[in-house]
């Protein structure tokens, strides 16, 4: 790991902090992120015993893992737990190649040294979702927080994890890295809930493995993040893989909000769809990047991409750049990319039945959500997000 | 009940209507014919509210108030109605919730108690039924994915829910099947009353079968050029438009 750590960071040295120069950070700006220190892991200063009460919820106080949360987890006998820092397996390790290039991931591998490598066992059932609570203090403020967690799922295994962050109005650069390997016939449900009162900075690396038949589905729900940078990328690497990614963002004032997904289709008969949803109010600005790569060979792909972007002020901006790269020849893919305002006729014909106008707004924004929040695989982000949009409205 | 003087309305600054005089009393179900372009849709569009529509002079008066300023709502909300030709489709919203909205601002409007889950069940799906549509129909979005029929079915289910003091049809009868066609007119008779007014607008005779206006008036190039009974629609069944033109 040492050795890792070190190439990591003269790959951070040389390339320096992103600039806009570059296709990924094209509108995003990372000059704010360069005055964080990084965090010095000593007791945490805050009462967790609240989050410690949460049923199968495994909690993470200033990225470091608090053991104290297995007491509570019902599966702690159909798991092994480790730290990643001491994984010594190459193969669980290693990460997608296009984060190698991310100054920024090389950074979070150089400092990191929280983070769990969870293993989920062969032939354990795990019906009940698993909840994963960040927890920050105050001695967050003004820090960089590095965290490295892995999850390999076995054969056969079903896997629900809802993530959800709990900042307390702190200004952070959180740096967050996830890998998840998901052997044949698996299925994972990966919940995340951003939530960070509109001051820290959350940059995510998120990468995704399947196997043999398995399914993925991502589904993020975003609010009150001042910059969240998401990275997905998801390889299709064996026949029969799924994915399906849905994420819905709400911003206004300043906040920025940057999905960058990546689906490589390295195998035949697998299906992708990203279906990703921005509703923009005063300066904010929201950015979709998104990539799927069907290589040669992977026959019957099944690939829908798409990103839709409501502006709700005018000074809002929405960034959109779908692109598709075919190497195989019997595909079916299709992506598509729609950004305005409030369509004037679809509020005229509510008004004819004699609803209010400002009633008929906030009707179709509820209706422009719901067809992403129909589509979240769990009740638990689905009523945050129904429940959060009247707020964010009217707030 | 409806009064309309001197209607001039234009579009992107091009004049459509050029001096509408009409006068619906209560009760009575008029029918306006005419040709493509001849400005029959701005009307109803006009007496909506369409912001898109602009009034250049002339006035819309509903039971003696002045509504020609009025908000869109407030306009449906003091009992105007119309069933679009071509209703907008709006995806993530259900007939049910859609309905149950409208029927509740009227509500509100008229000082009621909003009207509960299981009432409002009754009343629609009662409705439902004689549209010959599936209950199920409630569950869909807004003219999302409707065919053509269930498109002007939607807007009679809306009417028959609504129940306003002053309906305009537009093109209702467009693209329907002879089955669909008196499914709608059904509905349509079943709305007309002696409290309530009706201006249906065509191309053709064949709804007015149906309903047997008492007036029918024939507008041309922004005008009402005639009015008449129901022997002036079959003459323009019979003859055409283009006499009307001279």
């Amino acid at each position: 790991m040492d050795q890792t750590k070190n190439h990591s960071y003269n790959v951070f040295k040389k390339l320096g902090y992103p600039s806009k120069k570059l296709e990924n950070w094209k509108f995003s700006n990372s000059n704010h992120l360069k005055s964080y220190n990084v965090i010095n892991q000593d007791q945490p200063d805050i009462d967790i015993k609240q989050y410690l009460a949460i049923e199968n919820a495994l909690c993470f106080v200033n990225g470091k893992f608090v053991k104290e949360s297995l007491n509570n987890f019902i599966y702690k006998n159909q798991i092994s737990i480790g730290k990643t820092i001491e994984v010594k397996d190459n193969k669980i390790l290693k990460m997608s190649n296009n984060f190698q290039g991310e100054s920024l991931f090389n950074l979070g591998i150089a400092k990191f040294n929280e983070g769990i490598f969870i293993e989920f066992k062969k032939g354990g059932k795990f019906d009940t979702e698993i909840k994963i609570i960040n927890v920050y203090d105050k001695k967050t403020e003004n820090m960089f927080i590095p965290v490295f967690n892995i999850f390999k799922l076995n054969k056969k295994n079903n896997i629900s994890i809802v993530e959800k962050n709990v900042n307390n109005g702190l200004d952070s650069f959180n740096l967050k890295i996830n890998k998840f390997i998901c052997s044949d016939d698996s299925t994972l449900n990966h919940t995340i809930i951003f939530n960070d009162n509109t001051k820290s900075n959350l940059l995510g690396y998120n990468y995704y493995e399947s196997g043999l038949n398995s399914i993925i589905n991502v589904d993020s729900f975003n609010y009150e993040s001042l910059f969240n940078k998401n990275f997905i990328q998801v390889d299709l690497n064996q026949a029969g893989g799924e994915t399906t990614i849905n994420t819905l963002n709400l911003t206004k004032n300043n906040e920025h909000v940057d999905n960058n997904i990546l689906i490589n289709h390295n195998s035949e008969h697998c299906t992708s769809f990203q279906n990703v949803r921005n509703i923009l109010q005063n300066k904010s600005t929201c950015v979709f990047n998104g990539k799927v790569i069907v290589a040669a060979g992977a026959h019957k792909t099944d690939s829908n991409q798409s990103n839709k972007n409501l502006l709700l002020s005018k000074e809002a901006t929405a960034y959109s750049n779908p692109q598709l790269e075919i190497y195989a020849d019997d595909v079916k893919c299709g992506h598509g990319s729609t950004t305005g305002a409030l369509d004037k006729d679809s509020i005229f014909y509510l008004q004819t039945r004699g609803i209010r106008k400002e009633q008929a707004t906030q009707i179709l924004i509820k209706a422009f959500a719901h067809e992403v929040i129909k589509q979240f695989s769990n009740d638990t982000i689905k009523n945050e997000a129904q429940a959060y949009l009247g707020k964010w409205m009217n707030g | 009940m409806i009064k309309i003087k001197n209607l001039q309305v234009s579009i992107d600054e091009k004049d459509i209507l050029k001096g509408i005089d009409l006068e619906i009393p209560k009760g009575e179900v008029h029918a306006i014919m005419g040709r493509n372009g001849s400005g029959k849709s701005t009307l109803a569009n006009a007496i909506a509210g369409n912001e898109k529509y602009e009034v250049k002079n002339g006035s819309i008066h509903m039971n003696n108030i002045d509504i020609t300023e009025m908000s869109v709502e407030n306009r449906a909300l003091s009992g105007i109605f119309v069933c679009f030709q071509y209703p907008v489709a709006i995806p993530g919203v259900s007939m049910a919730y859609f309905l149950r909205a409208s029927i509740n601002a009227h509500f509100e409007h008229q000082g009621k108690e909003e009207m509960d889950a299981v009432e409002f069940l009754n009343k629609s799906k009662k409705i439902l039924n004689e549209l010959n549509l599936d209950d199920s129909f409630l569950k869909r979005s807004i003219n999302d994915g409707f065919s053509g029929g269930e498109k002007k079915k939607s807007e009679i289910l809306q009417l028959l829910c609504l129940n306003p003091k002053f309906a305009i049809l537009d093109e209702t009868d467009s693209g329907l099947d002879i089955d669909a066609l008196k499914t709608v007119a059904n509905g349509v008779n079943k709305f007309n009353s002696k409290d309530n007014s009706t201006l249906i607008i065509t191309h053709y005779e064949r709804l007015l079968q149906y309903i047997n206006p008492d007036v029918v008036h024939v507008m041309v190039d922004g005008k009402i050029k005639k009015s008449g009974d129901m022997s002036l629609a079959k003459e323009i069944e019979k003859k055409g438009y283009s006499w009307l033109l001279k």
